[in-house]
């Protein structure tokens, strides 16, 4: 079977990666990159970004959480 | 696949897919031209698209799997319905979110009642429904049996969504990289970004389908178990 732990670690791993992603839309805001907006609404890219890995990551934990429910079952028995 | 294998993929599609995410991002916000109409919010094309692409291919596989598993009732094709029906629900519902965020910048509003927006978010109330049927029914058995025909009906509404630009008079734009006339119209560095898009996506795709295949199988052996120690 997947170890739990293992599988807990490198989703923890992709997760701060993940999270990592968002900087450059902060570090891009007020520079010469960032003001090529044609006056149009910046944070409409973030949240467009932000609603994806918020997404994903809400997958990967619904997983874990079924993976660590099948090894709660496992302990019980 | 035994599960030692299943580990080793998840592991390596998903550290391949965490690094080609990390490369996307890069070239999104640091490489890639601005778009000189829309400007700035046209980066969400970048993410747009390959959500669509791996929507579609995961409720692609629901209704492979679906058809199949019903002509031979194996039940990892049952598994691999569900992993797909997931992976469909979480990229449609990024698309349908997406879209719009571009959509209010790009057309004025946040959604038209036009035949593409429609459709798609028609997609996403049958996989609902393919939800909620499984676990509706008293005998789990029936159920992925329904479950299996919604997610075969289902599948007929993506090729509707494909030709809904061309075949009649729509707000969204016709398709970029999958037309017929001219494929791939796209400025040759816009082109590399969306293709490293679709790759990134794919293989995270990749990567969490065969984690929740493997834990729906954990799962099946678990509630087997427990109904014969039950029997007995």
């Amino acid at each position: 079977m997947m170890d739990q732990k293992r599988f807990s670690r490198w989703t923890a791993f992709v997760l701060g990666v993940l999270l990592l992603q968002a900087s450059p839309v902060w570090a891009q805001a007020g520079t010469a990159l960032g003001q090529q907006t044609l006056g149009r609404p910046y944070w409409h890219v973030f949240a467009a970004y932000a609603i994806v890995w918020l997404l994903v990551l809400g997958w990967v934990i619904s997983i874990v959480r079924r993976l660590r429910r099948v090894e709660e079952r496992l302990g019980d028995e | 696949m035994s599960d030692k294998q299943i580990q080793w993929s998840v592991g390596v599609l998903g550290t391949l897919g965490v690094a080609t995410v990390i490369l996307l991002h890069w070239m999104v916000f640091f490489w890639v031209p601005t778009e000189s109409s829309m400007g700035i919010v046209q980066r969400i094309f970048y993410i747009h698209v390959p959500a669509w692409w791996i929507a579609f291919l995961g409720f692609g596989l629901v209704g492979l799997c679906s058809a199949v598993y019903l002509w031979l009732g194996d039940e990892r094709l049952d598994r691999a319905a569900v992993a797909g029906a997931e992976a469909g629900m979480v990229f449609t519902t990024i698309g349908l979110l997406t879209g719009p965020l571009w959509g209010r910048v790009a057309w004025g509003t946040w959604w038209e009642w036009e035949p593409r927006l429609t459709l798609a978010l028609i997609l996403w109330f049958i996989y609902l429904g393919y939800f909620l049927v499984r676990r509706s029914t008293a005998n789990p058995e029936q159920g992925k049996r329904f479950a299996a025909v919604i997610g075969i009906i289902g599948v007929l509404d993506i090729p509707l969504i494909h030709v809904s630009v061309t075949w009649l008079r729509s707000l969204h734009p016709q398709a970029v990289i999958l037309s017929a006339e001219n494929p791939m119209n796209l400025e040759s560095s816009m082109g590399v970004t969306i293709g490293v898009g679709l790759l990134a996506f794919s293989l995270v795709f990749a990567s969490l389908f065969l984690a929740r295949y493997a834990v729906a199988g954990y799962e099946r052996e678990l509630d087997l178990r427990d109904a014969t120690l039950a029997g007995t």
